[in-house]
């Protein structure tokens, strides 16, 4: 072979590795189109891909509205729980700044007297997040009867936040909702406030049973 | 060019002549098509107007389409009756009634031009559920999809149950019909509506109570001796219609679970207002500062003075101090008192902005049955330690069915009281009609009578909070509370005194078999 013959191979050889590897890291960033995204390893080594999830968060008027957003997430439930959790407890996309922490009731740790309820300041779609930023998810459970456990943290406060019906509805199902229209293994959903569940969560609904889905709640 | 040329061009041209007129008459020349309603293929012409809030039917060329009378228009209500059911609506007003039932609706019907405009869900759940009509609006199309569905054969099973002076007629269903009950002198009637039933296997009723029991294939009729008169329920999971029958002279009080019953028949008129939230529990607050529990104190005392000043009540208020009480308590209080009614006060809040009006509240089905379903394992569990004898069990069984029957009964009528505490504040009021809902409300859980809680307005809302501060606007929102107390006391006074209890709405109310005991 001459020289030149063998620089030809060399060049074609070096074009199919770089192409190889181009594709490799296209496929890593999850370059493809539609709602399951290239795969790749999570965190603990288990497979992850991109999933598209409807977020149903508190919306202007009373209701709840979905937001679509594509999550990393791998094919355990519980994994699938933790991330709708935490990108609800995040607030809708975009610009959405944080809530103002909620009236708390007094005679809780470290509060004061209650507060006057501040307008949420909602994101572009009309959309606000359900809880004050202090709120931190807990650990999460699934039973084999499809019965979600999610625990709700605020250590400072022994109580949720005080609040008329709807706000406490909406701040209640939009988790609910969003598990139990999202992960097909969540039937329903019990809610615990700092690692305690309550007879009520704000002085209406019933939190010591499981909760079920309500789409009447939703916007259209 | 040559001969050979020109042929060709001529030809191209005459080819292209017919394409070119084709083309100018295949042009559209007529206005773009408004909204269109097809029944069976075939297009009626009845107006539609295009609204934010959904399509709105013209009434009248629909009824003569799709059968009916439209019967008084005095132009604020009118009246419809299709088959034997009567249908009453109000122009503005989003609840009506089909037959005896309060139904709420999306949006109000207008009036039009040519007569009452009206929005697709008052054709389905009038039309539909009367005559089993569906409607299917297509809003890329602009069209109304108006069909009969095909009629269902549905199984039907009987029993009937006798204790203590009282026969239970059970008919159970697999699915939900479409029916209305007639009471006729000495018998009543199941006319089942567009459906079929494949009835039971014939067996010979022998009851003291109960002649007989037939079945048609749209028809169910209880003959009773002469002598009896009956009351009917609706229960669900599976669908079931109960009907109580027992000697007109004496109606007997079966011991435990049917007290609560034999509670609705007494003649007691007790009031219990629960002023929301107090003590540590706030309530919400709103912009101003003021705290849902202050107005929710203020506006109960203001009830509880005007209801007895115009209504033959009692009143008993759950807190009359700025104390704090379990919601538990609240509802005990209500049956220590073994009130008539139960009427939580509370004022609303919401994240995001925009939400105001009122509305009302009673306890979703699917709470009911959550609750049952726990007092029934309870039950269960002490049952199977103990297993009861054959005729213990049989009495078990009646004194579960009884249970559930009476808590569905609360159910239906806690929607009716609803549905008329809705109807008063927004006719009374401007506010904006948030309609009747129903929740898994604690408060609302453990009552053993109607109970409703009715939000009267959104604190968090800057107009609505400053309005109620307004000692006359309070004033307006209880008269409202005290109109529709009275209505509702008036009747199911009527109720006691003449016709047996209507079913509720379908799908309204359910309830599994539950404990004997209380919750």
């Amino acid at each position: 072979m001459s020289r030149r013959a063998a620089g030809w191979v060399l060049a074609a050889a070096l074009l199919l590795v770089a192409g190889g590897l181009a594709w490799w890291w296209q496929a890593g960033r999850g370059g493809g189109r539609g709602a399951r995204r290239g795969t790749a390893e999570g965190a603990a080594g288990a497979p992850t891909e991109r999933h598209a999830f409807d977020l149903y968060f508190p919306a202007a008027g009373g209701g709840l509205r979905g937001e679509r957003r594509e999550l990393q997430v791998s094919e355990s439930p519980k994994d699938r729980i933790r991330k709708v959790l935490e990108a609800l407890l995040a607030g809708p996309a975009a610009a959405a700044p944080a809530s103002p922490a909620a009236a708390p009731r007094p005679g809780s740790t470290g509060a004061a007297a209650p507060a006057p309820a501040a307008p949420s300041p909602a994101g572009p779609a009309g959309l606000v997040r359900p809880f004050p930023p202090e709120v931190k998810l807990g650990s999460v459970e699934l039973s084999a009867d499809g019965t979600a456990f999610v625990d709700l943290r605020w250590p400072e406060h022994e109580d949720p936040p005080e609040s008329g019906s709807t706000e406490e509805i909406q701040r209640v199902y939009s988790l609910v909702d969003s598990l139990a229209l999202n992960v097909p293994q969540v039937n329903r959903v019990v809610l615990l406030w700092n690692g305690t569940q309550r007879i009520t969560f704000s002085g209406h609904l019933d939190t010591s049973r499981p909760l079920l889905p309500d789409r009447t709640l939703l916007a259209p | 060019m040559t001969e050979l040329h020109r042929l060709v061009l001529l030809a191209t041209l005459l080819l292209a002549l017919p394409l070119l007129v084709a083309a100018q008459i295949g042009r559209p020349e007529a206005p773009p098509r408004g909204p269109v309603v097809v029944l069976d293929g075939r297009e009626l012409a009845v107006p539609v107007t295009i609204t934010p809030g959904g399509p709105l039917f013209a009434l009248k060329p629909l009824v003569d389409s799709l059968g009916g009378q439209l019967g008084s228009d005095d132009g604020e209500s009118f009246n419809l009756k299709i088959d034997a059911t009567e249908v009453v609506t109000g122009i503005g007003n989003a609840i009506i009634t089909v037959g005896e039932e309060i139904v709420s609706l999306s949006q109000p019907p207008v009036r039009g031009e040519g007569g009452p405009l009206v929005p697709l869900d008052f054709l389905r759940k009038t039309w539909g559920t009367v005559s089993g009509y569906s409607f299917d609006w297509r809003p890329e199309e602009s069209r109304l999809i108006v069909s009969r569905r095909e009629s269902r054969e549905i199984k039907v099973s009987l029993d009937v149950v006798h204790l203590q002076g009282m026969t239970t007629v059970v008919l159970q269903f697999p699915e939900t019909p479409r029916y209305r009950i007639n009471q006729q002198p000495g018998a009543v009637e199941v006319q089942v509506l567009a459906d079929r039933l494949a009835p039971p296997v014939r067996k010979k009723v022998e009851d003291s109570l109960v002649q007989d029991v037939t079945f048609a294939p749209q028809l169910v009729r209880i003959q009773l001796v002469p002598d009896a008169e009956v009351e009917s329920y609706l229960l669900d999971n599976p669908f079931r219609l109960v009907f109580d029958v027992h000697r007109k002279s004496a109606a007997p009080v079966p011991a435990g679970p049917s007290a609560a019953v034999a509670d609705l028949r007494s003649s007691t008129r007790t009031i219990v207002v629960d002023p929301g939230h107090g003590g540590t529990e706030t309530g919400a607050i709103g912009p101003g500062g003021i705290a849902e529990k202050e107005l929710t104190l203020v506006l109960a005392r203001d009830l509880e003075a005007r209801l007895t000043q115009r209504l033959p009540v009692r009143v008993v208020l759950t807190r009359n101090d700025d104390s704090k009480l379990p919601l538990d308590a609240r509802t005990a209080v209500a049956n220590q008192n073994k009130a008539d009614l139960f009427i939580s006060i509370h004022l609303n809040s919401s994240l995001g902005s925009g939400a105001h009006g009122a509305e009302t509240y009673f306890l979703s089905s699917q709470a009911s049955d959550t609750r049952a379903e726990s007092a029934a394992a309870t039950e269960n569990v002490g049952g199977a330690a103990a297993p009861a004898a054959d005729a213990g069990q049989e009495t078990q069984d009646l004194q579960m069915i009884l249970w559930d029957l009476a808590q569905s009964h609360h159910l239906a009528e806690s929607q009716r009281f609803a549905g008329l505490v809705q109807a008063e504040l927004n006719q009374a009021l401007e506010l904006k009609d948030r309609g009747v809902k129903q929740a898994p409300f604690r408060v609302l859980m453990g009552a053993a009578m109607p109970a409703v809680l009715v939000e009267l307005g959104f604190i968090s809302n800057p107009d609505e909070e400053a309005k109620l501060q307004n000692p006359a606007y309070r004033a307006d929102l209880v008269e409202a509370l005290v109109r529709a107390v009275g209505r509702y006391l008036e009747a199911s006074q009527a109720d006691r005194r003449s016709t047996p209890p209507l079913p509720p709405p379908q799908g309204a109310v359910r309830s599994n078999p539950g404990s004997p005991n209380p919750p």
